[in-house]
């Protein structure tokens, strides 16, 4: 009976690989490789490719400036009134459907939007534009990084933080020499997901941003644009997506092999403490 | 012998889950003997007044044209320019398509007019934020062929999105993050609180015809060509016309 058991665990295994890679795999079959390259080479490809590094590059700074200290704050308060609403709300946008954020993002900040009166008269207009495209990709993506970095600076023993302070380290000096080399590989797995979630934001992209190929066209909105016009274009930027994907969670599984020494993991960091107090 | 419990759970379990997949499917490909129609956006409002039992998906007829391409199993095809179903007509994916509809190319702007649009000629001022159907999309498609025949196609510098289907341009005029686009005359109607409609110049008016067709591979072709028949009938022409479209001859 055990076998039984087995194989059908076999089983499913298998129907949910062959299930996931399989259209992964039909992509890369219906385009040949020389094919891809040269539909990646076209003028669409090119300014999709531009526009989704562009942006991204700029929301994930965005993300990592911000994200980085607040994550740190909540992390070294555990308690404080108000910390359990203020993690809700900052992962809200991880379970919100992306046509949401789009919309909340123009009645927020469109023309006609709550902010809308205020950035007019600064002369600002930001949908349509590439403004539009980082504030859409930093709103979904953005909590990826944050939930990640809390937890990555959770990790790090507060001891090793206090041992430093009593050895006369200033915060910002315990932060830079001690904290961020600690968490540092969780911050970069974090980053790394929220990469992955802004190079493939569609929905909020389109509603709050338009899509407009050079401005505000991204990679996905370009596979949506040339799907009805070129399958064979919208197939060859979709294996560049999959390659960056791939890219990204191979890098992701090797985090820990970025660190170059070990003490990043919470128990090593624990031993390290404990054994530093004890050899005393 | 709780290995065999489990393996019966999992056994039943997966059988009630293939079960409710197959009952959730089954409207789709059983029995039910109502039509599926995939149709232009701009017919939302109009087609589930014909028939109020058929299931429609609305979208730009580009995007409905290439799901029949790859197997959408549908039944009836109407598409806001002849140009889609003619071209799968010759593929032999459709039947003979018939005219059905007629609509007019309007420019419409929000109620507030915050770019001050009164003609077509403002459109090349700069700044103004104009939205169009992507290439390809019927609406986009006349919109630039209204432009090119006032010799306006400088106009195109001011387009800042290109939308993949006719509600996505009225919509972004209705929130007046846009300045101007080009809808249909009937796309005019469930946003006209918040915008208001310019008529183009009868020079550069498009001729937009609306087509429909029945499927060659329709699983129900019976409830399409039904479907098909209403619509053409004196009542769907009515309806039509009730919906601020105009019918052709005939």
């Amino acid at each position: 009976m055990r076998h039984g058991f087995t194989a059908i665990q076999a089983l499913a295994l298998s129907l949910a690989l062959a299930f996931l890679v399989l259209p992964v795999v039909a992509v890369f079959l219906q385009v040949s490789p020389a094919a891809m390259l040269t539909q990646l080479g076209s003028e669409t490809a090119t300014q999709a490719i531009v526009v989704s590094l562009r942006t991204n590059l700029v929301a994930d700074l965005i993300i990592i400036a911000v994200g980085t200290p607040a994550a740190w704050l909540l992390a070294r308060h555990r308690v404080f009134p108000g910390r359990r609403l203020a993690v809700t709300l900052l992962e809200l946008p991880l379970v919100l459907p992306p046509a949401v954020a789009g919309i909340a993002l123009l009645v927020a900040f469109g023309r006609n939007g709550l902010l809308g009166h205020q950035l007019n008269a600064l002369g600002l207009s930001i949908p349509f534009t590439e403004v539009a495209v980082v504030l859409a990709i930093t709103f979904v993506a953005g909590p990826f990084y944050l939930r990640q970095a809390i937890t990555a600076f959770e990790a790090v023993d507060p001891r090793l933080v206090q041992a430093a302070a009593t050895l006369g380290a200033g915060p910002w000096r315990t932060f830079r020499a001690v904290v961020l080399p600690l968490a540092l590989g969780g911050l970069a797995g974090g980053w790394a997901l929220a990469f992955a979630r802004g190079m493939g934001e569609f929905g909020a992209t389109l509603i709050f941003a338009g899509s407009l190929p050079g401005v505000t066209q991204t990679l996905p909105l370009a596979i949506y644009s040339e799907m009805n016009r070129d399958l064979d274009a919208a197939l060859a930027i979709g294996g560049l997506l999959i390659i960056i994907a791939t890219a990204v969670l191979l890098a992701v599984k090797m985090i820990p092999s970025w660190n170059p020494t070990p003490a990043s993991s919470p128990t090593s960091a624990r031993r390290f403490a404990t054994s530093s107090s004890t050899s005393r | 012998m709780s290995t065999l419990r489990w393996a019966r759970h999992v056994t039943v379990a997966t059988a009630a889950l293939v079960m409710l997949a197959t009952a959730a499917c089954g409207p789709l490909v059983g029995a039910v003997q109502e039509p599926t129609v995939l149709a232009a956006a701009s017919l939302t409002e109009v087609l589930p007044a014909i028939n109020a039992a058929a299931r429609f998906s609305f979208a730009g007829s580009d995007t409905l044209a290439f799901q029949i391409q790859q197997g959408a199993p549908a039944d009836v095809f109407a598409a806001a320019s002849p140009k889609y179903p003619q071209q799968m007509f010759a593929q032999g994916l459709v039947a003979q398509p018939r005219p059905f509809a007629i609509n007019s190319l309007v420019l419409i702007v929000p109620r507030a007019n915050p770019a001050r649009i009164t003609g077509l000629r403002d459109l090349s001022r700069d700044g103004v934020r104009i939205v169009l159907g992507d290439q390809g999309v019927p609406v986009g498609d006349y919109a630039r062929q209204a432009l090119a025949a006032l010799g306006l196609s400088g106009v195109l510098r001011n387009v800042v999105s290109l939308e993949p289907d006719v509600k996505g341009v009225a919509a972004k005029v209705a929130l007046g993050e846009a300045d101007a686009g080009f809808v249909y005359a009937t796309d005019v109607r469930p946003v006209r609180r918040k915008v208001r409609a310019l008529r183009l110049p009868a020079a550069a008016q498009p001729d937009v015809e609306y087509q429909v067709a029945v499927l060659a591979r329709a699983p129900h072709p019976a409830a399409a060509r039904a479907f098909v028949r209403r619509l053409l009938s004196p009542t769907g022409r009515r309806i039509l016309v009730d919906h601020g479209f105009r019918v052709p001859a005939g």
